[in-house]
């Protein structure tokens, strides 16, 4: 590989305007991911989920190289509707639009030209991969004061490429009191590629961010998705996450909790068919007093697949009154499905509020049994069930618009 | 109407119904009166098609074999049980589940289904005759109700779905007075000359509110006497021993 991964760096740099300093910078980060490769089992943190195997036995050989010169077509066909949104459309890691049209301009900063920094304080393998081929990284900033009126949707494309790496970052930046609702949908029309999406975000004082993300789409693909989320003071984010349609996705989501009466909200849902295999890894660090996380996972699982949750909390000796919880709940269909939950308190201060709990199980026969005496089949019993399960989780989303879209894309319709 | 003839139902091993006989007509109403393990619950549930029981002989309702129709088309065909401890279920809405069922029933009849407005209607109008709070059918069913409210919840799905065959499996337990009047006023107000009702229960309480036909005591898995409704009162007089 390393061969390979050198001459398609190359390629890239050749047909590229970035500075010295950043190319620079870029081959540090390379010869860093060179050094280490794709996580393997051996790490802690990739001990349920293999990626380099994951990729050498549903990929195979990958092309790190991507013609970046080269738009791509749009096909609005994609585009959620019924729902006014601004908009950022990747096609195989291309920024083709990015289009706030129901925004103030001036409330909103757009660049393309930030410097990469060599000392990013969250690294893995796979950022440094990121910031080796990722594009143009896009930094926005949302003004102070200033709350987004339509939410950003942001969609990620592949059509036509194969057993590639794609790469993409975006970086936000939440002045004062602003706020922004992110909606990510991933929608592939390729298969067999490795998709490695990295976002930045500072949530300065009193701001708001509300993150969606939505893998859906049936696909044969292998994603890494990492958050990483830096809040201070009276700050609010909270990630939703629905991991249902690639072959392998693991959302991993760092949060530091760095200002006061800052909180953190995840809520996910693993909705797993065939031999699917995916994962959440957070890392909520509670760094000073009086700060707050939440996190709720459910699981429905099928056939051959696997869910894993690792779920960290960690609170520094000076997080005093800190307010943790985690709970992690799977149903699982079949006895061919595996839940793997790993929790941790990581706790060095002495007046906490932390818990933790998780469950796994089978759907209750008595439930099944109750629902058809009333007329209901299986199936429709089932399914009643489990949307049922499901709906505690959709219920946590706070962004009504966005709570209903979801649920209809579920099917969870009332 | 309904017709079972030398039920024998095992678990595990266990014999608990033995040549189990019994005829309901239409328009008749039975009690099934019995101890603590005699095979009330057993009966109830083998009669809506509950798995994990090893059965062998009849039971017919409207000449139809019984044991060759699933839970589901036993509700279809028009058995409904009244559940003894009617189970919670998380993150389903009360309203939209009864209006599943009565849909999924109504289709299976071939009748037209009620849409979200015709059924408001009939749900409100039942509600009410029940005294059950409106509001409770928008919560999730049987979440966080009371023992009392769970009972009614029961006897309100039997209202809408209006079954030919309704088994109420000890629906007097945990009720107070006032609810079991209730209760018993939305059975008497079912009663049809083609309507039948299986009640079983532990006490002869429901039976002053319920006027039975009939009235069977049931131990150890065999009817040992069958009468008036004078015999539930002989019962609550004498107790079950002497029956052993």
């Amino acid at each position: 590989m390393e061969e390979k991964i050198k001459n398609d760096f190359e390629k890239i740099i050749e047909n590229s305007k970035f500075s010295n300093k950043d190319i620079e910078l870029k081959r540090d980060f390379l010869n860093k991911f060179i050094v280490s490769g794709f996580p393997n089992k051996k790490l802690e943190n990739w001990k349920f989920s293999d990626l380099n195997q994951i990729i050498k036995k549903n990929i195979g050989d990958l092309s790190f190289y991507t013609n970046y010169s080269i738009p791509n077509k749009l096909n609005p066909s994609i585009y959620i509707d019924g729902l006014e949104h601004n908009k950022i459309v990747f096609i195989n890691g291309r920024i083709e639009k990015i289009d706030f049209k129901y925004e103030e301009k001036d409330k909103i900063q757009i660049s393309d030209q930030f410097e990469l920094k060599k000392d990013t304080k969250v690294t893995n393998s796979l950022i440094n991969l990121n910031n080796a081929f990722a594009n143009k990284y896009f930094k926005i900033v949302i003004k102070k004061n200033y709350s987004i009126r339509k939410p950003l949707v942001i969609y990620h494309t592949t059509n036509n490429i194969n057993s590639k790496n794609i790469n993409l970052r975006l970086d936000f930046v939440l002045e004062k009191n602003s706020s922004l609702k992110i909606v990510d949908i991933f929608n592939d029309q390729s298969e067999k590629n490795f998709i490695n999406v990295f976002y930045n975000f500072e949530l300065n004082q009193d701001s708001i961010l509300k993150n969606y993300k939505i893998d859906q789409i049936e696909n044969n693909n292998i994603k890494y998705s990492f958050n990483n989320i830096v809040q201070q003071e009276n700050s609010v984010s909270e990630t939703f996450i629905l991991s249902s349609g690639s072959n392998f996705i693991k959302n991993e989501i760092n949060c530091d909790l760095i200002g006061k009466y800052s909180s953190a909200f995840i809520n996910g849902i693993f909705s797993l068919k065939q031999k699917k295999h995916h994962e959440i890894k957070t890392n909520i660090n509670h760094l000073i007093d009086n700060t707050k996380s939440y996190q709720l996972i459910k699981s429905v699982l099928e056939n051959e697949s696997k869910a894993v949750y690792q779920g960290k909390i960690f609170v520094d000796s000076k997080a005093q009154k800190t307010d943790g919880y985690q709970l992690s709940k799977a149903i699982l269909l079949n006895e061919t499905t595996e839940f793997n939950a790993k929790p941790e308190l990581e706790i060095y201060a002495d007046d906490v509020k932390c818990s933790h709990g998780s469950a796994s199980g089978s759907l209750n026969d008595d439930a099944i049994f109750y629902l058809m005496s009333r007329g209901l089949n299986y199936t429709e019993a089932k399914k009643l069930l489990i949307n049922g399960f499901l709906l505690e989780v959709v219920e946590k989303i706070t962004d009504s618009q966005i709570k209903n879209l979801i649920k209809n894309m579920i099917g969870l319709k009332e | 109407m309904l017709k079972i003839n030398n039920l024998n139902a095992k678990i595990k091993n266990k014999s608990i119904l033995k040549d189990f006989k019994l005829e309901i007509n239409p328009g008749e109403v039975h009690a099934i009166m019995g101890p603590n393990g005699s095979g009330k619950s057993t009966l109830s549930n083998i009669l809506s098609g509950k798995k994990g029981y090893d059965v062998s002989g009849e039971i017919l309702f409207e000449n139809k074999n019984l044991f060759k129709l699933e839970t589901e088309e036993r509700a279809h065909e028009g058995i409904f049980l009244a559940f003894q401890y009617p189970l919670e279920i998380p993150g389903v809405n009360t309203n939209i589940f009864l209006k599943t069922s009565l849909n999924a029933i109504k289709k299976a009849r071939g009748e037209k289904e009620l849409d979200a407005l015709e059924f408001l209607n009939l749900v409100k109008k039942k509600a009410k005759e029940l005294k059950f709070e409106e509001e409770k059918l928008n919560r999730q069913l049987n979440v966080g109700f009371s023992g009392g409210e769970k009972k009614k919840n029961e006897i309100l799905q039997m209202s809408i779905l209006q079954p030919k065959l309704s088994i109420l499996d000890e629906t007097d337990s945990g009720l107070d007075i006032d609810a079991l009047r209730i209760v018993a006023d939305g059975v008497n107000s079912l009663r049809k000359k083609d309507n039948s009702f299986l009640i079983i229960t532990h006490y002869q309480r429901l039976l002053d509110y319920i006027k039975p036909d009939y009235v069977h005591v049931l131990i150890n898995g065999k009817i040992m006497k069958s009468g008036g409704p004078e015999l539930a009162i002989e019962l609550e007089k004498k107790g079950y021993e002497s029956y052993n």
